[in-house]
C-alpha cells in the first residue's frame, strides 16, 4: 500500500510540475522605439516582457549605453501587438517617455508617462497620463513644433455612460492631452468616440499647436477604414476626413494601425493595411493638403506575401516608406523612397531580414539622414542608414 | 478507511492535473504539415480562435455543440493568437466552451507571419476562421464567425457514398 501511495505522490507532483512548466509560456512585449536628441544621441525605449528601460548610443547604433530602468517594479506591460512604449526628446534635451500596462485580463489599459531631465541618468516615477481609471491603451507623445508635448491615446471612459443609456457604444474614445514639459498632463479632452479600439496612432503636425492624427475609425455599419483629423488649434479637433473606402467590415480589431508623415509643402501621406472587400493588403495615399480629399490607394504588395505594419517618414523634401513582407523563409523590411512629394517611388528594395521573429520596422531621422530601426529575435536591434542601400 | 479516501483525492488530483499538463498541442514551424498528414484522407475542420479575439469566445460554445450534436465532426482547434499565450487558459477556456476533448492546438512560436504563412500566405491572421478539408484534400475557407447551418452541410456530404 506504501508503494501505490508513494507512486501516486510522484504521479501528482510530475503533473503538477508539467502544468506549471506550461504556464510559463505567455504574450511578452518584445519592442524597441526610437528617437534622436537635437545632438544625434540615439534614444531606444525598450519594453522587454515586463520592464521597460532607456537606453542611448552616440554611435548611430553601434553600441549602446547601460538601459537605465523606467518602470521602478515589475509591470504586466501592454503585449498587443500594435502596442509599443514612446519616447520623445523636448528641444531642451529632456526625455519624454509613454507606455501602457494591462490592468486586468480584458486588456483595460492605464497608460502612464516618465520624464527625465538629467539626460537619461534617470526617469521620474510613472504617472498616469490621465485621472480617468477606466482604460486608456495606444498613448503616443509627440513633440510640436514649438516644444510642447502631445499625446494621444484611445479611451474608453464614455463606452459605461453610453450603454447605461442604452446605446451601443463600439469601439473606444480618441483621447488628447497638451503638457508644457512632459512632467504632467493637463485636462484630457475627447477628440471623437467610436474609433477602432486597439490599433496605434500615426501623428505627425501639420503646424505649432497643430497635430494631426491617423487611426482606424469605425464608419456606419462597423467599417473600420482609415481616418485622418487635423486639428485647428491645440483644442480644436477638425472633421474626420476618410483616407479610403476599403469596406472592412469587422466586428473585431485588427491590432493593425496606420502611419502618417507631413511633408514640409503641407501635403499628408498614409500608409495602411486593409482586408476590405474593395481591397486587401497594404497601401498607401497622399493629399495635396490639410483639407484636400486623399488620391488613390496604391497598392505596396502582394497580399500573398503578408504585407504589414507600414511607416511613413518626411524627412526635408525626401519620402520614406518601409514595411515588414514575408517570402516562405525570411521577415523582409521593404522600403520606396520618394523625392516629389509622394507622386512617383523608387522600386522597393530589401534594407533588411531576419528568419525568426521580429517588431515593426520604424523609421527615424537626424541631419538630413533617415534610418530604419528593427528589432528582430536573432540579430538583435538594428540601425540601418537608407541612403546607403545600392 | 481514512487511507482509501485520501487515495481517491490523490487519485482524482493527480487527473486534474494530468489533464492540465496535457494541455493544447504546441503549434510550431512545421506544424501544420504535421497536422494536415495526421488527418489526410478524412473530412477535417479546423478552427482558428485566439484568447484575444472576442468574437471567438462568443462562438466557441457554439461548436461546443454542435461536436456534441455530431460525432463525425473531426474537429482540430488552433488557437491562433498573434502572440503566445498562457497555456493553461487556452485550456480552461476550450474546458468552459465543451471543447476540452477535442485536438487543441496553440500558437507558441513568436514568428506569427511563418506560422500563417505555412497555413495560407494570404491570411492576414484575422480571426475567428474555419477551414474545411474534404478526403481529397479540397479545401472551403469560411472567414469570421462561421454559419454552422454550412457546416452541418458540409459534414452532411461528407457522409454521402463517394461519387
Amino acid at each position: 500500500m506504501r508503494k501505490l501511495l508513494l507512486a501516486l505522490a510522484i504521479v501528482l507532483l510530475a503533473g503538477t510540475a508539467a502544468a506549471q512548466h506550461h504556464g510559463h509560456q505567455s504574450a511578452e512585449a518584445f519592442t524597441a522605439t526610437p528617437a534622436f536628441a537635437p545632438d544625434g544621441t540615439l534614444w531606444l525605449v525598450r519594453a522587454t516582457a515586463n520592464r521597460i528601460a532607456v537606453m542611448k548610443s552616440t554611435d548611430l547604433g553601434r553600441s549602446f549605453s547601460a538601459p537605465v530602468a523606467v518602470t521602478p517594479e515589475s509591470a504586466n506591460l501592454d503585449w498587443g501587438p500594435d502596442a509599443r512604449p514612446h519616447i520623445a526628446v523636448d528641444p531642451k534635451g529632456n526625455l519624454v517617455v509613454t507606455f501602457a500596462i494591462f490592468q486586468d485580463q480584458r486588456f483595460n489599459g492605464r497608460a502612464f508617462v516618465s520624464r527625465s531631465t538629467d539626460n537619461g541618468a534617470s526617469f521620474s516615477r510613472p504617472q498616469p497620463l490621465t485621472a480617468d481609471t477606466i482604460s486608456q491603451r495606444f498613448e503616443t507623445a509627440a513633440i510640436d513644433p514649438a516644444g510642447r508635448v502631445f499625446a494621444a491615446w484611445l479611451d474608453k471612459r464614455n463606452v459605461a455612460p453610453a450603454r447605461a443609456a442604452g446605446r451601443p457604444y463600439p469601439g473606444a474614445a480618441l483621447a488628447y492631452a497638451w503638457s508644457d514639459d512632459g512632467a504632467s498632463f493637463g485636462k484630457t479632452s475627447i477628440a471623437l468616440d467610436n474609433t477602432c479600439e486597439c490599433c496605434r496612432l500615426g501623428i505627425a503636425f501639420a503646424g505649432p499647436g497643430r497635430p494631426a492624427i491617423a487611426f482606424r475609425n469605425i464608419f456606419e455599419g462597423s467599417i473600420r477604414d482609415h481616418a485622418v483629423v487635423t486639428f485647428n488649434d491645440a483644442t480644436t479637433p477638425g472633421p474626420v476626413r476618410r483616407v479610403s473606402v476599403d469596406d472592412w467590415k469587422l466586428e473585431a480589431c485588427p491590432h493593425h494601425g496606420p502611419s502618417l508623415a507631413i511633408a514640409p509643402d503641407g501635403s499628408y501621406h498614409v500608409a495602411w493595411f486593409t482586408d476590405g472587400t474593395a481591397r486587401k493588403g497594404l497601401f498607401y495615399a497622399r493629399a495635396d493638403s490639410a483639407d484636400s480629399a486623399f488620391g488613390p490607394p496604391r497598392a505596396l504588395s502582394s497580399p500573398d506575401r503578408q504585407p504589414a505594419r507600414p511607416y511613413v517618414l518626411a524627412d526635408g523634401r525626401a519620402l520614406h516608406l518601409v514595411w515588414k513582407e514575408f517570402d516562405g523563409t525570411k521577415a523582409q523590411v521593404r522600403w520606396q523612397v520618394s523625392r516629389d512629394g509622394g507622386r512617383g517611388w523608387s522600386e522597393t528594395r530589401t534594407v533588411a531580414e531576419t528568419d525568426d521573429a521580429s517588431d515593426h520596422p520604424l523609421l527615424v531621422a537626424h541631419a538630413g539622414r533617415v534610418y530604419l530601426s528593427w528589432l528582430t529575435k536573432a540579430q538583435g536591434y538594428r540601425l540601418v542608414p537608407l541612403e546607403d542601400q545600392p | 478507511m481514512r487511507l482509501s479516501i485520501l487515495l481517491a483525492l490523490l487519485l482524482s488530483l493527480a487527473s486534474i492535473c494530468g489533464a492540465e499538463a496535457a494541455g493544447p498541442l504546441p503549434f510550431e514551424r512545421g506544424s501544420w504539415a504535421k497536422l494536415r498528414a495526421s488527418h489526410a484522407g478524412q473530412p477535417t475542420v479546423i478552427h482558428f480562435w485566439g484568447l484575444t479575439c472576442g468574437p471567438c469566445l462568443v462562438e466557441l460554445p457554439h461548436w461546443g455543440k454542435l461536436q456534441a450534436e455530431r460525432p463525425d465532426l473531426r474537429l482540430v482547434l488552433i488557437a491562433a493568437d498573434p502572440l503566445p499565450q498562457e497555456q493553461d487558459r487556452v485550456s480552461a477556456t476550450l474546458a468552459g466552451a465543451g471543447l476540452a476533448n477535442s485536438e487543441s492546438w496553440s500558437f507558441t512560436d513568436r514568428f506569427y507571419e511563418r506560422l500563417r504563412y505555412e497555413i495560407d500566405p494570404a491570411w492576414a491572421g484575422e480571426l475567428p476562421r474555419t477551414v474545411m478539408i474534404d478526403g481529397d484534400g479540397k479545401t472551403a475557407v469560411l472567414p469570421g464567425v462561421a454559419d454552422l447551418a454550412q457546416v452541418r452541410a458540409w459534414l452532411d456530404a461528407q457522409a454521402k457514398p463517394s461519387r
